[in-house]
């Protein structure tokens, strides 16, 4: 063959041309053309200080969150094509995951990428802290970041109840019973006494936060179902906005942080 | 011996104290912690003392708990990120003290390269080996999944996950509504108002210390004593019933340990002006009403005109800044407080209201 | 110029409508969020009885007895001429203690919080002591245990002739 080489060929096709609307990344106007025009590269700008880009000063740990973010997203999809949200059904599901479904590493992917996604978190922080990158511009996107930090903890905690083991039940009856000692909110919580009218208690075990959260008195099926909506629906849609506003802010205020 | 030695030492009651000089140290000497030579020696010891640690069949199967395994991660990677802190800032600082400026300011790093390759290309990587590090994990170990759940049968030890085993290790010392609702709420308060409290310019973009000091203390040791810390003994020196065990004892469930604690009503009252406890609730704990509402009252405007310090304080942050930043820090420091008192004096409430669930 | 005040508002009634219409507005949405609110509390769940009959005093010798532990969370405690009803979830954060005969003490084993057999707590994290339900007897003799209504020691009600059966 003389002339064009394969690759040349294919990329002259109108299949591929429709596609990338421009020429390799070799030139400058070519990689200024493929990030700003592909919808999951202009996330980032087109040029960045030499700093910005060292793993030396970025440490990459908010990266690697929000990968792991959208690997939970997948394999947690996965999973809940086999996992039913039932005090019946939820245990045996767990144990089928392993045992009667090909590749059963799915749940300990998901397990482990979410304990990875908390230390991650955990560093990214620190290193933000450390570079002083909270500092103005960026006071309100750190702020935003530490409201992920919390949804992020939630959604590890409202997954850990999912297995309906004795490990799960019994570190939501802990960590439910905290709720219960909200002040005022909580009916063994401060203040939660002064709440009555004579014997009429107006703060009790069937009307407080704790209630809320678990939809009964204690730990059961209808705490399940609402930790599985929490986890699955509710808490992603809500860390999914935010995460869009983390990174669009991360550009408004001027990119990574670099000295002044 | 040896092995009792630390046993005995990692008792929260000693290794709290250690832990927190071992972090004042940190800071003070750390252009010499934040060299590669220390890095060097630090491994070179730590990897025979580690062996030998995972060579004890008592502290190995903690270790090899399967949620156990992120808790290690997490510590090498603290370690390590800590360390290298450290050195970048060392780097820096000795920089700056010549007159030069940080490494981040230079202009060759200032000069701008494109995202496309640069960037894109790191991520790629960094998705690549996270990837491959999550499926190797995956492989090696099994996710835990104990018995099926049983609501009238607790394990012992019952502990939360391992995340939140800081604030668990609260709950010795603290009430639930202070070490699981008030406590975690200003810990989030507080870290939302970190930029709007530290106004000092310096600092921003890159790696220092000696330019943020004070910032920089009070965040690493809520960070890496308060949090971390507490995680470790959450984790590996809680055993049943929530008793204190050293890393090589054998978690045994009749180990008895006294734990009578009384309040500060009790010991003002009874033993001291031995009077017994009077009926009236306020009266009982006037004294406990008196000094919590004193330490968080009567103290930052006294620090404000008394001490160096905090008129300096005042003075660079103004009236609205100074009294948050206080307030956040003299709850932080409620739990160290909280601790020594119970360890020196047995005391179980400075405020013992359960009529009003109101426990300090 | 043929200016119809009639028709259209003037300056002032215009702010007004506008406040009466934000007012409203607020309204409206406070009100749709609060019944959101209000769903997430359902009106029946399906919890274990609240009441239950317990036999005969006679059928409980004098110490703790746990037949009925696991079905309703309660501990029938005969000491000292009285019998009643211990509930068996943790003042602390809500576990499950267990009976100790050996030492004679309820040990919570989630932090370790350790009652006497009166409930009375002496030990550990825990606030205060278990909490105690109404017992009665039915005409018939049988006892019956109501776990809606609560006693507390720390605001003396184990005083309270309902919240325990003299035998």
């Amino acid at each position: 063959m003389s002339g064009k080489g394969i690759a040349q060929k294919v990329r002259d096709t109108q299949v591929w041309k429709s596609i990338f609307r421009h020429g390799p990344p070799d030139n400058a106007r070519n990689r200024a053309a493929v990030v700003a025009g592909n919808v999951f590269l202009h996330l980032h700008p087109i040029k960045l200080k030499k700093s910005g880009v060292q793993l030396g000063y970025t440490w990459c740990m908010g990266g690697l969150t929000f990968f792991i973010f959208l690997a939970l997203t997948v394999t947690g999809l996965l999973l809940m094509f086999y996992y039913r949200p039932t005090a019946e059904y939820a245990y045996n599901d767990i144990i089928a995951l392993r045992e009667h479904v090909p590749l059963g590493i799915m749940r300990e992917i998901h397990r482990w990428g979410a304990h990875a996604m908390v230390i991650t978190v955990w560093i990214h922080m620190f290193r933000v802290f450390m570079t002083g990158s909270y500092k103005p511009p960026r006071e309100f996107n750190w702020g935003v970041g530490v409201i992920l930090l919390v949804l992020t903890l939630l959604l590890s905690f409202t997954g850990y109840l999912l297995p309906w083991d004795q490990l799960a039940i019994w570190a939501i009856t802990v960590g439910s019973g905290m709720a219960k000692a909200t002040p005022f909110m909580g009916n063994a919580g401060p203040g939660a006494m002064l709440a009555r009218i004579g014997d009429f208690v107006m703060v009790s075990d069937k009307n407080d936060v704790r209630f809320q959260l678990l939809g009964g008195r204690f730990v059961g099926e209808p705490a399940l179902l609402r930790f599985y909506i929490l986890h699955c629906v509710f808490i992603p849609l809500v860390v999914g906005v935010l995460i869009a506003v983390h990174f669009w802010r991360v550009r408004k205020d001027g990119g990574i942080s670099a000295p002044l | 011996m040896l092995r009792e030695l630390i046993n005995k030492l990692s008792d929260p009651i000693i290794s709290f104290p250690m832990m927190t000089f071992a972090f004042y140290l940190m800071l003070k000497h750390y252009k010499t912690v934040g060299t590669k030579k220390f890095a060097y020696w630090t491994i070179a010891i730590l990897i025979p003392v580690i062996v030998w640690f995972l060579a004890d069949p008592n502290f190995f199967s903690i270790i090899k708990t399967p949620d156990n395994i992120p808790i290690i991660i997490l510590l090498v990677l603290v370690g390590f990120f800590t360390w290298f802190w450290l050195y970048k800032a060392a780097l820096n600082d000795t920089r700056i003290e010549e007159g030069l400026c940080p490494i981040e300011a230079t202009p060759e790093e200032r000069e701008k390269v494109w995202v496309w390759p640069n960037l894109v290309y790191t991520e790629l990587f960094a998705i690549i080996a996270c990837t491959a590090f999550l499926i190797v994990w995956a492989i090696i170990f099994k996710a835990p999944l104990e018995e099926s759940a049983n609501p009238t049968w607790a394990p012992n030890p019952a502990k939360a996950p391992w995340y939140f085993l800081g604030l668990q290790e609260m709950l010795v010392y603290f009430d639930p509504w202070m070490a699981g609702v008030v406590l975690p709420g200003l810990i989030v308060a507080g870290l939302i108002a970190v930029p709007y409290i530290d106004t000092n310019p310096k600092g921003n973009g890159y790696f220092t210390f000696k330019e943020r000091k004070m910032a920089i203390s009070a965040f690493l040791f809520g960070w890496l004593v308060l949090w971390v810390y507490l995680i470790i003994v959450g984790v590996f020196l809680r055993g049943p019933n929530w008793t204190f065990y050293g890393p090589f004892e054998y978690w045994d469930f009749h180990k008895v340990v006294a734990s009578f604690n009384i309040n500060l009503s009790e010991i003002i009252w009874i033993k001291m002006l031995g009077t017994g406890l009077p009926k009236n609730l306020v009266v009982r704990e006037i004294f406990g009403i008196i000094l919590s509402l004193s330490y968080i009252i009567v103290i930052p405007p006294w620090a404000a005109k008394a001490t160096k310090a905090g008129r300096k304080l005042i003075q660079d942050l103004g009236v609205t800044r100074y009294y948050i930043f206080m307030f956040l820090v003299l709850m932080m420091t409620s739990l160290p407080i909280k601790m020594i008192l119970r360890w020196l004096f047995s005391l179980k409430y400075i405020v013992a209201l359960p009529e009003w669930e109101l426990n300090l | 110029m043929s200016f119809d005040s009639k028709q259209s508002l003037n300056r002032r009634e215009f702010f007004s409508y506008l406040t009466v219409g934000w007012v409203m507005f607020t309204a409206a949405t406070s009100g749709i969020l609060a019944l959101c609110f209000r769903f997430t509390y359902p009106n029946v769940n399906f919890e274990p009885e609240m009441e239950f009959v317990a036999g005969t005093p006679s059928d409980y010798p004098a110490g703790v007895d746990e037949r009925w532990k696991n079905s309703y969370g309660v501990w029938m405690v005969k000491q000292e001429g009285k019998l009643i009803a211990l509930s068996n979830i943790c003042t602390h954060l809500g576990c499950i203690p267990n009976w100790l005969p050996a030492e004679l003490k309820f040990k919570c084993p989630c932090h370790g919080s350790g009652y006497y057999m009166s409930g009375i707590n002496f030990e550990g994290p825990t606030p205060r002591p278990l909490e105690r339900f109404k017992v009665g007897l039915q005409p018939d003799g049988k006892i019956k245990v109501d776990k809606t209504k609560v006693y507390r020691w720390e605001k003396g009600e184990w005083d309270n002739p309902e919240s325990f059966l003299e035998v």
